[in-house]
Order: C-alpha cells, then structure tokens, then sequence
C-alpha cells in the first residue's frame, strides 16, 4: 500500500505517494526523476547518494522515504541557483576536484555541510568529514584543495 | 605554423558544469518509457553442472515480463565456449560462484528480486578447483569446458618460448595451464654463481577489484524491427558493439551502442560483459530493460585483476650490477583466460633493468573463481611489487643507494627486452633523476622513531608502462557559427576530451572555447579505439590532431581563392582567416563556412578527416617516493607522503595529468595497504561490499605531490605520451619498501595489513 508523503526538495514542496519499502533514494531516482543523486553501493559505504535533509549529510540509501516525510531535503539538483553554481560547485570545476564526475554529487553536499560547520577546516577535518565518501578516480587531493578553495571563497563573500 | 598557446594549459573539465549539477547522464541514469528492470541469479557453486531450471513460478509471477535462461541464447556462428564473454549465462556448467544462470525483467525491481527467489536450479556439484597449487597438478579436475585445445600432450591454449638458447622446453601437463611463455637468454647459473649477492623470495598480490563507483549499467530497448539500441557505461563502444553481435548473433548494423558517461571503469568496463542479458531480457519482453548491477555483485562476479605467485630470485655483483633473473611466474585468471595479462607480468619483471643473463617462466592457470580481467595496467603491479622489492634488497645487502642501484642497470633505448626486441626510447633515468633533486629524496630521512611514538621510514619504487596506441579516426568540422565540430566515437574516461579540444584547437589556430567535442555511437562514428591502454590521447588525439590539420588545410586553401592571395599569407585566428600583416583583410568564420555551403559554392563543405595509423611505441616511466609511519603494537601503516614523478612527454593538460598521477597513486596504495577480494575454501567472496573491501579514503591519503616529466619519443600530438596508467605501478613498490625500511623486515604479500606487518617484525626481531 503506498503511502503519501510531503517533503521539501530543494526548496519546492513535493507530495508523492510511494511503497513504505522504498528509500530516499529510489523516490528521487525512479519516481522523480532527479537522477543527480547516485547510488554506488546502496549500503551506506561509498556515499554517492549523499543528500542533505535539515542540512546533515545523510546516504539517501539507507533512509526509507517515509523517514524523510516532512523534512527538508537537498540534492546536488539544488546547489546551483538558475545559472549561478554554488561556490563549493565552482571550487571543485577550478580545482579540478573531479573526474568521471560519479561521486561528485555527494561530494559537493557532503562538502557544503562540512563548511557549514566548519567554515575554516583544517586539511585534517576535511579529509576526515570526507572519509565516508569514496572517489576512484582523483586520489582525493584536488578535492581537498577545492574544499579549501570553496572555504576562501564562502569567506569572501 | 600554428604556435603553441593552449597545449600545456591546466583547463578545467568541458564536462566539469553538466557534473557538479548533477546533469551528466551516466549508465545508471537511463530512464526510458515502460522500460523494466533486470536481476539475475546467480551461481552458489564454484563449479558444478546444471541438472535443470524450473522457472515457471517465476514467470507466473505478476508483474514479471520475461525470464531468460541458456535455452534463450540464439546459435551463433561466433560462439567461442573459451571466452568469458559468451558465458554471460551458464550453459550446462556453472564454472564460478557469481555466474549468472538467469535473468528476470519485472516491473520493478523488488518484483524481479522476488521472481529470483521462485527460480528454481537443481544442480550436481563438481570438484572446485580453487588454488593455484592444485590448479597446475597434471590430474586436477579440469576447470574449461568444451575448449581444451590440445589434449595429446599439453593443454596450454597458447606456448610462447622466446629464448636465444633455443633449448627446446617440455611443459609439464596440466589441463588447467590456459598459458606457458618461457623467456631466456644467457647462461643463468654461472651468472648466479658470479653474483656477490643473489635474493630469492615468493610474491603474492591477491585478487582485486578496479573498484570503480558507479557499477556496471546497461539498458537495452528493441526500437525498430531487427535493431536494439543499447546505452551502456563502457570504456569501448566498438567492442561493446562487437560483444553483443558476436555473443548474440546480430549485425552490427542492427545495434546502436550509445555510449553513456561512464563512472570510471580503469580497465573492468571495456566491453561492458553483461550486456548480452539486457539484450536478451528486452527481446523476449518487447520493453526496454535495464540492468545495473549491485557492489555485491560486482565484487563477486564482475571481471576483477589477477592474483599472482611470483617466485623470484635476483643476482647482483658487489658494485651493484644486475646479473641474472629467475623467475616463476603463475597468474590465476579464473574460469576463463585472458590470453595476455600474464605475458605482460613476466616480461615486466626484466624489461625495467638491464641483465646478463635470465630465465623466466609464466602460466596463465584456470581455476573455478570469476575470471579476470584488465585493471590499469594490468599485471605492472604484480611485477613491480616483486621486482622492486627485490632490488631494494640487493641494494640495501649492498650497502648501495637504491635509487643509484636503479639508476645504474637501468634498460634504455636499444637495449634488449625480454621478448629479444629492442626497448624503445625511455624516460627512467629522467624520471629517477627528477626524485633525486627532488624534496621528497634529499630532504632527511624522516627520524626512525618521531614525536608520535611511530616508526618512520622512506622508500622508492619504479614501474613502466607501455601502452596500446591506435589506430584512430575522427573528423573535424567547421559549422555555421564558426565553430569546430570534433566527431569522434571514443569514450571520455579521464577528461580525454578537454584534452582533445586543446590539441584541435591548437592545430586550427582557435581557441579551446570554439571546439565542441561530439561524441558520436559507432553508427555515425569512425573507427576509434577504447579507452584503455593509456591510448585516448597518444592515438585518438593523434587523429583528432590530423583532422583539424586537414580542415585547417582546406580553410586556407578556400580562402586563398576566394581572396586571390597566396595560401602562404594567410592564417586562422579566434574570428576568421586572414591575411598575415594585415588582419583587416579576412574571413570571418561563418563566411568560411559558406564558402563550402552556400548555392552555387565552389567547394564542398568544410570537412577535414583525420585517419591516424597505429602509434610507435612510448613506454612510460614513473617513480615513486614514500614515506610512512608504523605503529609498532599493532602494525598500523600509516602512508604519511608521497611523491609520484611520471615521463609523459608534453603534458597537454597539466591540471588533467596531475589527476591521472595523483588517482593512479591512490589506487596503487590501496593495493599495498589494503585491497583484496577473500576467498573462502569453496571459492565464495568473504568481503563482497565496500565497508570489507577498503579502498582509499580521504582520510588515509596524504596531499600527492607530482612532478611531470618531459622527453621525448613516440609520435604523439604535440610530443604527448601515454599518461593514465603508469602511475599506478610504483606506489605499491615504494610503499613496501618504505615499510620494510622502517620496520626492519619484509613483507612479501599484499596486502600489508596490520597483522602481516605484526608477525614480519616478530620475526625479524
């Protein structure tokens, strides 16, 4: 029997009526479509999926859709506003802090919520606030600087 | 001429915008109407035969579209029972735990899990053959089926003997040696008993997998009568075009294979060797069907790199000359053979450091796990590991620098290799001499024990690389708005196309901005190689490079007569063709453009052909210095710095190059400190998920420094050499050796875990 929920997605209300067995995860990919969060592992290891609900990084595999009922939920679809990229966007394009681009996406939230507690991190707490997801392609060191980058930068403005 | 003023500029990503918003549309991504989603089940047994399959439970089920079994594959002509590509689902054998034996497309995807669970497979098990002792046995159980070759006096598929003695080598039997390849030259013995010093030791690297993150993902839909359309996350379109006609029986013509952005793939989504089954899935339902696979499944069942046992023993005199070279080589491919990873790992052994004298031995076994495949490049990691370890044991026996000992016997051009041909032109000695002047060798030597209660300790490793290199077309094409369409049937895996946009536009004199760079699938594409091998831009950019040549020879030469000036005077800039000394008088772009369009033109329309022959060899070099930190009660590694240099002659894309070097390091110590697929002893994955199968975090790495290193050789465009691949091979080395410096002791397999550290300096205290 599906369920209706109510959430707040990227800062437009979204009413869906979902199977109680799905995640976050499925309802965004599969029956919204927003398919910029990935799946890479689907037990909470890599963090592909990440997501923010209420700011908090969360893996968006692990949390069950009806979980997320009435929460506020970011997804990398709403970093960007119209055309303006997020500085944390534009930090990781500079730097290169990507390659095939699969983990970006949980990269970038996971590295908005790092700064928004930590706006001045050390090389030790990025690599640490990090370490739940996985990149194969960049060795981490690019995203560290982008990070970095991005920290100047939310500073400055 | 056109003058250097984008190659060598560290650009961003073209691709990089569509990425951080989450836009680019990967393999996982594909979304059609109606389509249905595939789940396979999977083989318990390592090996066993297939008795029967009931599945009409499962296609009894509601919402359940289609069920495949073997009985589903067509009889093609191509059909290769010693391939791993047409064993996408069992036959009347189950060969290894993961092996597909069915398939089910379903509404969705708890529909199709469930559909599984009512399939039921009555099997008879069979002896398993599951280690490499057991393996090379003469009356093992034979692991193929249907495709021993020889059956008289050896199995082997393949025998290479490469020896200047041309003593004449009697393979022993064992119907599970896929490939021997012997490699010898000089006496051996009395270059040993010269020898001051000869090490002697066993290597092991395990199982691996290339651990890319997004995982396999293949969506096939039958759209006219006949033609199947396919979107799948490849590093090869033309292979993965070729798999699916060759394993299905389908023309070419009658598959459109659209290559989606791929999430890495590092050698393990060439061909993309599950596609079969969404073909299959979406015929016998008439719906589009997509298939992803899961970690789990990928971790078990989806082409990982080889294990190896290499024995290995080393002579040196007492000035630190190499002299002789012996080696066992035994690499398990799995179920199927790959017929080349192992040649490369025995010759890799040699072909570094110059001998006098050697004796090299491979096999390529079979045993009844999943068989293997690439992973950037495949087999430099499991010699280097042995050969590097070695040679520091000399030098450190010898009282003699390492990097000097390297330094001393490298194999330079002219030089013999193991297979009797000469090496080509190498960039070692400049690779090594960059760590030598470099920080990260002259600086102290960390203090053995620091501040933090940690041992400390510094080691040096080196690999080479080299490399596949064409052929490759493309073509360049100047549109309406002045721009420059690049058509080319690659995949871009490691920001290949930015790269490729640099070298067009420096051939057309324009800038980066004015290039698009069009993927095409192999049905509007000319020929292009996959993305392997370190290729995409020594052989693919060589024809991107010769296509925008050739438009940029007929802009002018159009130009020229419609101007009436020599071709001589004129040249190409950002806005048009114009006359040298004199920009006012020029063509803009788009008038260029109508000079092959417009009614009554007097040319036909601006199109330039690219058709680059296969490249000459350019091997690449890389060197890695590490230092780590050791925890002598728990035998903790902590990788504390690391230092990659790597010859890829011209740099085209200096931020795109540090990636590659930074990214192959990080592999490369994952492969020394951490990574292993476990087997258990009925051949079962003990660690198929990603919190039991540890790859690098951020948290593990240090900040990767690189130097890039420029020489010569090959053909490349602009002086470019292979990149992606070399740099993976050293780390592994120099973090063993950095290990075994700090802790006085070695470790002779990977990975060096905690416990291995432990017991290696019990021992060596």
């Amino acid at each position: 029997m599906a369920y209706k929920l109510n959430f707040l997605i990227n800062k437009q209300p979204v009413e869906i009526a979902v199977e109680p067995h799905l995640t976050l995860l499925e309802v965004l990919r599969d029956h919204l479509a927003m398919t910029g969060t990935k799946e890479g592992c689907g037990t909470g290891d890599c963090g592909a999926c990440t997501v923010l609900v209420n700011g908090e990084p969360v893996c968006a595999c692990l949390l069950l859709a009806v979980e997320a009922e009435g929460q506020e939920i970011t997804t990398v679809e709403g970093l960007a506003t119209g055309d303006g990229l997020h500085p944390v966007q534009r930090a990781y394009i500079a730097n290169g802090g990507l390659q095939c681009g699969f983990c970006t996406p949980g990269f970038l939230l996971a590295s908005v919520a790092l700064l928004a507690h930590h706006p001045h991190p050390t090389e030790k707490e990025i690599r640490e606030t990090l370490a739940g997801n996985l990149c194969r392609c960049t060795g981490y060191d690019k995203i560290v600087r982008a990070v970095q980058t991005a920290a100047r930068e939310v500073e400055h403005a | 001429m056109p003058k250097t003023q984008v190659i060598g500029q560290p650009l961003p990503r073209i691709d990089a915008v569509d990425k951080v918003r989450g836009e680019a549309v990967f393999g996982t991504d594909v979304q059609l109407p109606r389509m249905l989603l595939a789940k396979f089940l999977s083989s318990p047994h390592a090996h066993a035969e297939i008795l029967s399959i009931d599945t009409s439970q499962a296609e009894a089920l509601p919402g359940v579209r289609a069920v495949i079994t073997a009985t589903d594959i067509p009889e093609v002509d191509t059909y290769d029972p010693g391939h791993r590509f047409h064993a996408f689902l069992a036959r009347r054998f189950v060969v290894f735990v993961g092996q597909p034996v069915a398939a089910v497309a379903a509404d969705d995807l708890a529909t199709a899990e469930t559909a599984l669970e009512l399939i039921s497979v009555q099997y008879r098990p069979l002896p398993a053959v599951l280690t490499l002792q057991e393996a090379i046995l003469p009356d093992s159980p034979s692991v193929a089926h249907g495709h021993q070759t020889d059956s008289s006096e050896s199995a082997a598929h393949g025998h290479t003997t490469v020896s200047s003695d041309k003593a004449v080598e009697k393979p022993e039997t064992s119907p599970n040696i896929a490939n021997r390849s012997i490699y010898a030259h000089g006496d051996v013995a009395a270059a040993f008993a010269a020898s001051a010093v000869v090490v002697e030791h066993t290597y092991t690297v395990p199982t691996v997998h290339q651990g890319y993150i997004e995982p396999h993902a293949v969506t096939a839909h039958w759209d006219r009568a006949n033609h199947v359309t396919v979107w799948q996350s490849v590093q090869g379109a033309f292979a993965a075009r070729d798999l699916i006609a060759d394993t299905l029986g389908i023309p070419r013509a009658n598959i459109t294979l659209n290559s989606t952005e791929i999430g890495g793939g590092f050698g393990g989504k060439i061909e993309g060797i599950f596609s079969p089954l969404a073909v299959l899935l979406a015929k016998k339902s008439g719906r589009p069907v997509k298939l992803v696979l899961t970690r789990r499944e990928e971790l078990i069942g989806a082409n990982p790199a080889p294990r190896s046992v290499i024995r290995l023993k080393t002579g040196a005199k007492k000035d630190g000359t190499l002299t002789a070279l012996e080696a066992e080589v035994l690499m398990d491919a799995g179920a199927f053979p790959s017929n080349w990873i192992m040649n490369v790992i025995t010759t890799l052994l040699r072909n570094n450091y110059r001998f006098q004298a050697w004796r090299l031995e491979g096999m390529e076994v079979l045993t009844n796990r999943v068989s293997i495949t690439s992973y950037r490049a495949p087999g430099g990691v499991n010699a280097s590991f042995a050969i590097e370890s070695q040679l520091d044991e000399i030098a450190n026996q010898l009282g003699l620098d390492p990097l000097q000992l390297r330094l001393q016997n490298l194999a330079l051009q002219g030089d013999l290799l193991a297979d009797m041909q000469p090496q080509a032109w190498v960039g070692a000695k400049e690779v090594l001499m960059a760590l030598a002047g470099h920080p990260a060798w002259t600086d102290s030597p960390p203090l053995r024990v620091g501040e933090d209660g940690l041992l400390h300790g510094r080691g040096i490793g080196m690999g080479s690389w080299g490399g596949a290199r064409g052929p490759a077309a493309a073509l360049a094409i100047l549109e309406a708005d002045g721009k420059v369409r690049i058509v080319l049937g690659t995949v871009d895996v490691s920001g290949s196309f930015t790269s490729m946009a640099q070298i067009a536009a420096e051939a057309l004199g324009m800038s980066v901005e004015q290039v698009v760079m069009s993927k095409a699938s192999p049905d509007y594409a000319p020929f292009a190689p996959m993305s392997a091998g370190s290729q995409t831009i020594y052989a693919m950019g060589a024809a991107v490079k010769e296509a925008a040549l050739n438009l940029r020879a007929k802009m002018l030469k159009y130009v020229a007569e419609d101007m009436r000036v020599p071709e001589t005077q004129l040249d190409i800039n950002e806005k048009g063709v114009f006359v040298v000394g004199k920009p006012e008088q020029a063509r803009s772009l788009p008038m260029v453009y109508q000079l092959g369009t417009e009614w009554f033109a007097e040319h036909g329309p601006l199109m330039g052909e690219g058709s680059a022959r296969q490249r000459q060899p350019a091997p690449g070099m890389a060197a890695t210095v590490a230092e780590v930190a050791v925890d002598s009660d728990t035998g903790q590694v902590f990788l504390t710095r690391l230092t990659t240099a790597q010859d890829v002659g011209q740099a085209i894309n200096p931020l795109a190059v540090e990636g590659q070097i930074q990214g192959g390091s990080t592999q490369s110590v994952g492969l020394a400190l951490w990574e292993e697929v476990m087997y258990d002893a009925q051949g079962r994955v003990r660690n198929p998920s990603l919190l039991d199968y540890h790859m690098a975090t951020a948290a593990d790495m240090p900040m990767i420094e690189t130097i890039i290193v420029d020489t010569p050789g090959g053909d490349g465009p602009y002086g470019a050499k292979i990149v992606g691949e070399p740099s993976i091979i050293p780390p592994v080395a120099a973090v063993a050796n950095a290990v075994a410096q700090t802790i006085g002791a070695r470790v002779y397999d990977l990975p060096i875990t905690p416990e291995r550290v432990w017991r290696a300096m019990q021992a060596g205290l």
